[in-house]
């Protein structure tokens, strides 16, 4: 039985507008079909804004039919024109950068679409910020806060180092709560949920960003369907940078939600804290063969010619920027290649201050922002005949929405590849280390 | 044959009846359907080039991006929706999912009845989601030999279990 407060059923009743209304009529049928007792306060929220691909199958260019249909899932039209006052909501990646449309192949029509809709979601009360980094401007959920996020990766980065308390939810009900404050108290925030299920023993050498990446998508190809991790290996040097890039694969080949690293997350000092006391479901083994066949299932084989080489997925931090600077700095992109690094505005911003910007241009490439090319979507990639990343979701993403050639390296092979115009069978990994 | 049956939790009422899709890894979210049609365009999926359309969806639970459930509320929309879903352990993208589609819904069985495995791509199959039971009406043959019928489905109930111990069951309150 599900128990609501005298506010909620007060909003239930319509006293703070239909928007509101429906927004939690549809957090309570959400947290009746989990099974959840009673609701608690979203203060956290990223929101995904934009004139997205999916939204067409709505086929109305009348933007509250089309939120209304997509994200109220329902047939009437309610603008959306406010958000949770106790909230701090940011957006999500949107399918346009925040300035260009040319580089893109999208017409100044779609670009113009899509700014409608961010305006929109501004005037309602969402910062538009368009990262799948939100915390890289500040949103950061803090121990026992409830969050809600439209980004995987944060999932497990607001729970497993944070200790924040989100579930991955979905798009919809991102806006649901965003609108009405609400989620259902079920999953990562409810605190006994947070215990480790399975022990992940990594025999495997783990140091580099790429290697904390192929490490996610090793445990969460094997993970059973709703597992918490507590992931125990000899790293070499754990950082912030390795863990996202660890979290965001992870994420993205499992449903995991939160993930203990032993040694490296707060609520996992040792083995036995993260599973406080209980004992295992079961026990995984990640050896180099399984990182081997980790990296295999998002390279291609073999080398060929590329024209697309995409760096930052998620968005790149200001020192991941200044790195691509410092390894470009001198030489040229070839010409057939379009290299671009994605980050948040304001990094961008700080970006052009540090100069990196300007070398990274000089040398023929682009900081872009707001957006990503799997966001951004077919139209896009099939201009291009091999593509370049450096990381296993975007590589993985993008393998399912063309026939194309795609290759994954670390930063410095990526940047070989654009220079050089080809991927070479010297880029791949573990040769790069 | 008698029909098998499974005991699950109903979360969506509504009954209906059709033709099994079984996706044993579930289906990558962001990208993993084409909306407009319902067809599954992952990369490697033991399913691609398969539509979700007018199919019971077999799942153990989501998998990957958090733009899971508003791929398959789109291909609601565009009319290639599932016609219902059966989930060994529900999450939260799956909940969604069902909160937006609200299509006959089933979800957390016993370890023993684990559906991605008692069921089978072809399967006919009825999912009651007021009652939580789901009945496979009519076997499909099992490919490669003359097995069919309860033969194929006792096949399947011996099956292994998976060795992690299978999906997490998340502590409910439903009343």
């Amino acid at each position: 039985m599900l128990r609501l407060t005298e506010y909620e059923e007060g909003v239930l009743a319509g006293k703070e507008g239909r928007l509101k209304q429906v927004s939690l009529q549809n957090i309570v049928r959400y947290a009746k079909i989990l099974g959840a007792a009673e609701l608690c306060e979203v203060t956290k929220a990223t929101v995904f804004c934009g004139a997205h691909n999916y939204l067409d199958v709505c086929r109305s260019e009348d933007i509250d039919e089309v939120f209304s249909r997509m994200n109220l899932a329902v047939e009437e039209s309610i603008p959306f024109d406010r958000t949770y006052g106790n909230s701090y909501i940011q957006s999500c990646v949107s399918p346009c950068d925040q300035d260009e449309h040319e580089p893109f192949g999208q017409s100044p029509e779609f670009f113009a679409k899509n700014a409608l809709y961010l305006e929109q979601a501004r005037k309602a009360g969402v910062i538009i910020i368009g990262s799948c980094a939100p915390y890289l401007t500040g949103w950061l959920p803090v121990r026992g806060e409830h969050f809600v996020t439209t980004e995987s990766s944060v999932t497990l980065m607001g729970n497993s180092l944070w200790g924040a308390m989100g579930n991955s939810d979905g798009i919809e009900a991102a806006f649901w709560s965003a609108i009405c404050g609400r989620t259902p108290k079920w999953g990562n925030h409810v605190e006994e949920n947070r215990a480790g299920t399975h022990l992940v023993e990594v025999q495997a050498e783990i140091d580099g960003i790429l290697e904390f990446d192929l490490l996610g998508r090793a445990i969460g190809m094997r993970l059973p369907s709703g597992a918490v991790p507590v992931i125990s290996g000899r790293f070499g040097s754990v950082t912030f940078q390795k863990l996202r890039q660890l979290f965001t694969s992870l994420a993205v080949s499992s449903n995991c939600e939160m993930s203990h690293v032993v040694g490296h997350t707060p609520e996992a000092r040792t083995v036995e804290d993260a599973f406080r006391g209980r004992e295992p479901a079961g026990t995984l083994m990640i050896d180099e063969r399984a990182m081997v066949e980790s990296y295999q299932a998002a390279c291609d084989p073999g080398a060929g010619e590329i024209d697309l080489v995409s760096l930052g997925c998620p968005h790149y931090d200001i020192d991941q920027i200044k790195r691509v600077a410092v390894y470009l700095e001198g030489r040229r992109v070839h010409p057939g290649v379009h290299f671009m690094v994605w980050t948040a505005y304001p990094i961008k911003a700080m970006a052009d201050l540090n100069g990196y910007t300007r070398i990274i241009e000089e040398a023929g490439g682009h900081i872009y922002t707001g957006s990503c090319p799997c966001t951004i979507g077919p139209t896009f990639l099939d201009k291009y005949s091999g593509c370049v990343f450096d990381s296993v979701k975007q590589a993985v993403a993008v393998k399912s929405e063309t026939a194309r050639a795609v290759y994954l390296g670390d930063l410095q092979r990526c940047i070989d590849a654009a220079v050089a115009g080809r991927w070479e069978e010297e880029h791949r990994w573990p040769r790069s280390r | 044959m008698a029909a098998i049956t499974l005991r699950g939790c109903g979360v969506v009422a509504g009954v209906v009846e059709g033709e099994a899709l079984v996706c044993p890894t579930s289906i990558q979210g962001w990208g993993g359907i084409d909306p407009a049609t319902g067809v599954i365009k992952e990369h490697g999926h033991v399913n691609r080039g398969v539509s979700i359309k007018g199919r019971i969806l077999v799942l153990p639970g989501s998998r990957g991006s958090n733009g899971w459930s508003c791929y398959f509320g789109a291909a609601n929309v565009a009319g290639a929706g599932p016609l219902g879903m059966v989930v060994t352990r529900i999450d939260s993208s799956v909940g969604v999912a069902a909160a937006v589609m609200q299509v006959a819904t089933v979800v957390d069985f016993a370890s023993n009845q684990d559906p991605c495995r008692l069921i089978a791509t072809g399967d006919r199959v009825r999912v009651d989601g007021g009652s939580g039971v789901v009945e496979i009406v009519k076997v499909a043959a099992t490919p490669g030999t003359d097995a069919r019928g309860q033969e194929a489905a006792e096949k399947r109930s011996l099956g292994p279990q998976n060795a992690l111990g299978g999906a997490i069951r998340r502590p409910r309150s439903r009343t």
